[in-house]
């Protein structure tokens, strides 16, 4: 036994190590995605047998009203959610100082990461009503009637985005917190030397530094925005008639109340498309920039 | 992030959930007892919303336990996730008894051999004396594949001390609606309270408009698929609600709140009527329940018969159970007159059997007095047709509330639907 390990321990031990983890995203992920797939060329209502029907439920795709307002809709997130790493970082910058009780600001900042997204979703439902929420309330203190934003087919994605932004804000204020605490002391001294001084140091000095944790706020944000699911049910289940639908969520839809899994499936797997496209461009760029920095 | 966040296959997560967690109780009950006893166990998948009436089935259970020796296990459930869960777990890892809904929702699992048949119970009890119509609820070709529970007719509800007054009488036809709006709205009252977040409530007033304009049979068929969005039979009734909608009768807003805040605003006087079923008294504070009065949808095409929304709940006893002997047992002893009457009462539900003791609800009593002029029953249109068809009707309704002049776009969409899923 121990000559066998002596001789195979170097390939033994790391693939013992990895082989759990493997099975799990195996069974989890790669069987799931397929079957996915499998499932999106059959016409299913879940219980029943399946039939085959080709690309059938992509040609129905195609001809859904409901899909591209979802597609609309997964636009108007990504093209939001791109405000949260900026944003993140304006904070981060703002609250990375050493000012007696800033422990507790920063705190404060946290708190929507802390909260499941079910409760940030319900907490804005509340701001929202237009007879008893917070926006009511300050719009009727300045004598105006406040708009009923979650009933309001143009309004409603928007309102929603800007509750998930919250808790996505804070996020990458996190992110870019531990990246300020990061920084090369060095680098900056030589900066100062320089002349190097307010948004000229950020810009060429601070930023550069901060790229990659830029990066992993960036991915996180754009996959946060495809995935996007939680937030509408709870606020607005898709509505009013489907107006707020994003993919994520016409999927569950179509899947579970209207017994359609291989057209769910099948808006899974154009979801899946989108998602993999950004992916590869995002594991592209990843591997030049570290062999940029080798 | 993990892709696992973006997989979709929630249902088989829960059916995983569902496998394993029968296979935990299954494995339980191997071992915990010899295995001659294991016949002597009943499991209940119960999705039983309201406390009350879930403590009134394991008191039964408990009962029913010391009598017979059976043990009973009762698994609670969430009442949405139940909807879907039912699906698999009929399938693999089936409770010898269920609940359900009666109807088309039932017919389908039917279909799919999925319910025992139990029309040996019904004449080893002799139900069908004391059932009369709601047999034909839980009855397909000529089999019974369930038990009959509460029933929920639909109607108008408003608060007696309010209409008394300001002097207000329910409406009778649809002109006394449309006035009865014009005097509530004076008075600085929304006339019909509505909350349209669930969406069903814009379908239960469709439902009541076309039963009231077309009747019954129409309704079905529009229900059945075989007769068109599109058809000119629909006409009056989508001129009638817009003028309801332009007359500003319903609440503003009404996305924006569910059925349960539309019911509070009349509790709270701030509407004069809602259109719901018996459970609207849960939108009321216990001593104000007395107040809630209950009124026959108004008359609309003059002379037709009174065709009424009556929603039968139902129980059943799975294909794949295991103790389907006890499981009849437990259901004759649930359905024993005083027992039934007892389980239903908190539901504020219709007792389907007639030789219940009657309810100390008002409210029941006023529905089962309304249902003796009541011709014919459909159930409810999420009930009633595909559900598929059902999740865009139910959608093109609420847009139709909020937006009456797309009425054109959303019938062609809800006719292509139509085609699409009864393959017309």
């Amino acid at each position: 036994m121990s000559r066998l390990w002596r001789r195979h321990g170097s390939w033994l031990a790391p693939t013992l190590f990895i082989l759990p983890g493997i099975l799990l995203f195996g069974v989890v992920i790669i069987f799931a995605s397929l079957q996915t797939i499998w499932v999106s060329f059959h016409e299913w209502d879940g219980v029943g047998a399946m039939v085959w029907v080709g690309l059938d439920n992509y040609r129905q795709l195609i001809d859904d009203p409901q899909f591209f307002v979802s597609l609309k809709n997964n636009v108007i997130w990504l093209v939001m959610f791109m405000a949260a790493p900026p944003l993140g970082l304006a904070l981060a910058l703002m609250l990375n100082q050493p000012i007696a009780g800033m422990r507790i600001v920063k705190s404060l900042f946290f708190i929507p990461l802390v909260l499941a997204s079910v409760t940030v979703g319900v907490v804005f439902t509340w701001v929202y009503d237009p007879t008893f929420g917070l926006l009511a309330l300050i719009f009727n203190a300045f004598g105006a009637t406040a708009p009923a934003l979650l009933s309001d087919e143009t309004f409603v994605t928007v309102a929603v985005v800007i509750a998930a932004l919250w808790p996505q804000v804070a996020f990458c204020l996190v992110l870019f917190l531990a990246g300020l605490n990061n920084l090369n002391e060095e680098l900056i001294g030589a900066g100062r030397v320089d002349g190097a001084r307010g948004f000229a140091m950020l810009w060429n000095v601070i930023l550069p530094q901060l790229r990659e944790v830029s990066f992993i706020a960036l991915a996180v944000t754009v996959i946060g925005a495809l995935r996007s699911f939680d937030m509408v049910a709870v606020m607005t289940s898709g509505g009013p008639f489907g107006s707020s639908t994003v993919l994520a969520y016409q999927m569950y839809e179509q899947s579970i109340f209207s017994y359609r899994f291989g057209y769910g499936a099948a808006i899974a797997t154009v979801l899946f498309v989108i998602m993999a496209g950004f992916i590869v461009w995002y594991l592209r760029t990843l591997l030049k920039v570290e062999e940029g920095n080798a | 992030m993990r892709l696992t966040d973006i997989q979709p296959d929630f249902a088989p997560s829960r059916r995983t959930f569902m496998i394993g967690a029968g296979g935990l109780m299954a494995s339980a009950a191997i071992l915990g007892r010899p295995a001659l006893a294991q016949s002597k166990e009943l499991t209940i998948i119960s999705n039983i919303a309201n406390a009350p009436q879930r403590e009134v089935l394991q008191r039964l259970a408990s009962e029913f336990e010391k009598a017979s020796g059976t043990k009973v296990v009762i698994n609670n459930m969430d009442h949405e996730a139940h909807k879907t869960a039912i699906r698999s777990y009929l399938v693999v890892g089936a409770p010898d008894i269920c609940f359900w809904f009666s109807g088309n929702r039932m017919k389908a699992f039917v279909k799919r051999d999925l319910f025992d048949d139990i029309s040996d119970l019904f004449a080893r009890e002799k139900y069908q004396d004391v059932l009369d119509t709601s047999t034909s609820a839980v009855t397909v070709d000529g089999k019974q594949y369930g038990l009959p529970l509460g029933g929920l007719l639909w109607g108008l509800f408003y608060r007696k001390d309010v209409f008394a007054e300001k002097g207000w009488t329910a409406p009778a036809t649809y002109d006394d609606l449309l006035s009865l709006g014009d005097k509530a709205k004076s008075a600085g009252m929304v006339p019909v309270s509505m909350g349209t977040k669930e969406m069903w409530p814009a379908a239960g007033w469709f439902d009541h408009m076309n039963l009231r304009i077309n009747g019954l049979e129409k309704h079905m068929a529009l229900m059945d698929g075989t007769m068109a969005y599109t058809d000119p039979a629909l006409t009056p009734v989508f001129d009638k609600w817009e003028a309801l909608i332009k007359a500003g009768l319903f609440t503003p807003n009404h996305t924006s709140s569910g059925w349960e805040q539309a019911a509070a605003a009349l509790a709270q006087k701030k509407a004069a009527m809602m259109d719901l079923a018996g459970f609207v008294k849960y939108g009321f504070p216990p001593e104000e329940q007395d107040q809630i009065a209950f009124a026959p949808f108004p008359e609309i095409a003059p002379g037709l018969p009174r065709y009424e929304d009556f929603a039968l709940n139902s129980v059943h006893v799975p294909k794949n159970a295991k103790n389907k002997e006890g499981a009849r047992a437990f259901l004759a002893y649930l359905y024993q007159p005083e027992n039934l009457a007892a389980y239903l009462a908190p539901e504020g539900a219709v007792p389907p059997r007639s030789d219940c003791p009657p309810s100390a609800d008002p409210l029941v009593n006023a529905a089962v007095e309304s249902l003796k002029s009541v011709k014919g029953t459909a159930q409810f249109y999420d009930r009633d047709t595909d559900p598929d068809m059902a999740q865009e009707g139910l959608k093109g309704f609420q847009e139709f509330m909020v937006k009456p002049e797309r009425r054109e776009q959303i019938l062609t969409r809800l006719e292509a639907t139509r085609k699409r899923v009864f393959k017309a």
